[in-house]
């Protein structure tokens, strides 16, 4: 309300010249196609292409039919085990950053290394885990050099388990960051009062470190299960017969079949999912944070 | 965007002396292998258009790349069983085949198709023709195979590999002995599906690109697949990995297929278009996609002079009766439906 007065006291044409442009920025390019897209949802597929309607057939579809929540449902499966993987690399790689590196240079220069993947494309790096677990891959070759195998095991690659690795990989950063920022948050006069208060090194992590730093790893897991869950390439590249995702059947809606009514209602339960997700995330951090204060 | 381009290129001409003033840029959604140098080069000397190709991985992406706009391509080459679908769809314009330089020579079983040739008007100009058969590796599959069984067979489990297309289902629909391919009623395609379903577990990965097959190949990542003749094992041999691969047409016999030039709807270079598809129907033109591909001419006059006479009779110049040993793809009956089985077989666990 305060907000609102501060507001009608400014005249107009600076408040414009500032926000117009993200304001226009995200009608035009989120709010206008989202609302096009939830429109595209009720129209009806009719050979050859789809035509203008208002019906939930699709939605019904989308429910009825096991090929779609099947698959929503490994989508989900997949997605939460990248990032419980991702949080138990992660957590302990960026506790190591804060806590265990005393100098402050050696910390900025792991810090930096945990990121520098980042600047390399997406896709080549997940092209190249494949060149690590296939058939005649690295890791084929350096086990057998070992002379701990004699014939390549084929497991490694084009499964779900492959495709649970190289997301991991991807999205492992996702984590370090925003719980190495909260670690470092932490005012180390509550650690040193705790073990004051005869707290061991072990409850002081339970009751302080780990509770202040909640907000990093809710918005680490965050972040990766969402983009675990859009992927599209991962499946693609490492994933084999049965690692068909939900962002490749909106892919294959949108191309082979040509039906964007059931893509777009596809595409809106898919927003959905994230935005309920997001919501618990809010929820939770906050919570977090009440128990605290 | 294309005026932007159209400033550029004018922009680069005057900085050229005039040379490249005129020249066009051709935009081509073809297959992989069908705008080799050998094709591009000398097509650029002859009429000062440039060609920039991209690939599409199956027949289903030619309308899905349409559909999403932006009047990106200017020719497309999509199969004969996809020509109508994009025809009726409204994403072409007729072709006048008297501008088609040898368009006489054309075989006019092809020329003449009724998908091509409808309500009086051209819609697409034949390019070349071959088959899907299947390939595989003679040290790693026992005995000569004769039958798609191979691809079903649990002895060679982990190393099958089958092409994303809605064609899996004429290759399962042949070893269940159906022979109504391209209309298959609901409890055959339940069958086809519960086949290709139960095939899950042996395939390694379903390939989307001819690139993606010579890799799985390559890296021995598989022994046994459908593919399209010529081309892929060319490529694998030519990599001389230590091993070959082979072809081999079963019993249940291979699909065939012819792929036509298309006139994207509304192209503001149709004079560059033209000129492409009669360079693709002059001895040169199909001479290097032949070569470049493994496929078969469809012009046999074209090619009379510039191909000799053991690769002639491979490529099945002057045989169009070779049609009749394949199973030419047709547009199924209910393509809707033959796609919605292709996915849940992929969604399926």
């Amino acid at each position: 309300m305060s907000e609102q007065s501060t507001l009608m006291r400014r005249s107009a044409l600076p408040f414009l010249g500032l926000f117009a442009l993200p304001l226009g920025w995200a009608l035009l390019f989120l709010i206008v196609p989202y609302m096009i897209m939830i429109a595209i949802s009720f129209w009806t597929r009719q050979f050859p292409l789809f035509v203008p309607d208002f019906q939930f057939g699709n939605y019904l579809q989308l429910f009825s039919d096991p090929q779609y929540y099947t698959v929503i449902l490994r989508t989900a499966k997949i997605a939460t085990m990248v990032t419980v993987a991702a949080i138990c690399l992660g957590y302990p790689l960026a506790y190591f950053l804060v806590f265990v590196i005393k100098t402050e240079r050696m910390r900025a220069l792991l810090y930096m290394l945990v990121i520098v993947p980042l600047w390399v494309s997406y896709l080549l790096r997940t092209y190249t885990w494949k060149t690590i677990l296939g058939t005649d891959g690295a890791l084929n070759s350096a086990l057998k050099w070992l002379g701990l195998i004699d014939q390549p095991i084929s497991l490694f690659l084009y499964n779900q388990w492959s495709m649970v690795i190289t997301l991991t990989y991807i999205f492992v950063p996702f984590v370090v960051m925003p719980v190495f920022a909260s670690l470092e948050n932490i005012p180390r006069n509550l650690i040193e009062a705790s073990e004051d208060l005869g707290m061991r090194p072990f409850g002081t992590f339970l009751r302080v470190i780990l509770p202040l730093s909640a907000g990093g790893v809710i918005s680490g897991a965050t972040v990766t299960f969402c983009l675990a869950f859009g992927d599209f390439v991962a499946p693609v590249l490492v994933g084999g017969p049965d690692g068909t995702m939900v962002a490749n059947l909106l892919q294959s809606q949108f191309g082979a079949a040509l039906n964007w009514p059931l893509g777009s209602a596809l595409a809106t339960v898919v927003l959905l999912i994230v935005m309920a997700l997001l919501w618990v995330s809010a929820r939770l951090d906050r919570a977090g944070r009440v128990a605290l204060g | 965007m294309k005026a932007r381009k159209r400033i550029a290129s004018l922009a680069l001409g005057v900085v050229a002396m005039g040379s490249a003033a005129t020249a066009q840029e051709l935009s081509i959604l073809t297959w992989e292998g069908y705008a080799p140098e050998s094709i591009t080069k000398p097509f650029t000397e002859a009429t000062g258009c440039t060609i920039s190709a991209s690939y599409v991985g199956s027949n289903d992406d030619f309308a899905a790349k349409l559909a999403a706009g932006g009047s990106v391509y200017d020719i497309i080459t999509p199969s004969s069983d996809t020509v109508q679908l994009l025809t009726l769809a409204g994403f072409v314009d007729p072709i006048d085949p008297a501008m088609v330089e040898n368009y006489a020579g054309i075989y006019p079983e092809f020329a003449q198709n009724p998908a091509l040739v409808s309500d009086g008007s051209t819609w697409a100009v034949p390019l070349v023709w071959g088959s899907v058969s299947l390939i595989y590796r003679p040290d790693q599959i026992s005995g000569t195979p004769d039958s798609i069984a191979v691809l079903f067979d649990p002895a060679y489990a982990g190393k099958i590999s089958m092409w994303d297309d809605k064609s899996a289902i004429y290759w399962a629909a042949r070893y269940l002995g159906y022979d109504n391919f391209f209309d298959l009623t609901d409890e055959q395609l339940e069958a086809v599906k519960a086949k290709l379903i139960e095939q899950k577990p042996l395939v390694r990965k379903y390939w989307a690109s001819a690139g993606e097959l010579t890799e799985l190949m390559a890296n021995q990542e598989v022994y046994v697949s459908n593919a399209w003749t010529g081309l892929t094992s060319k490529e694998v041999n030519a990599l001389n990995k230590g091993f070959t691969v082979a072809e081999f047409s079963p019993k249940e016999k291979s699909e065939g297929w012819m792929d036509a030039m298309m006139l994207v709807k509304g192209t503001p270079n149709q004079d560059c278009a033209m000129k492409y598809m009669s360079f693709m129907q002059s001895p040169e033109g199909q001479c290097a996609l032949a070569a470049s591909t493994g496929y078969f001419p469809v012009n046999p006059a074209a090619v009379e002079a510039c191909m000799d006479e053991q690769t002639k009779k491979e490529r099945q110049v002057g045989n169009i009766d070779f049609v009749k040993s394949l199973v030419m793809w047709q547009q199924p009956v209910r393509l809707d439906k033959y796609i919605e089985v292709w996915n849940a077989v992929k969604a399926a666990p």
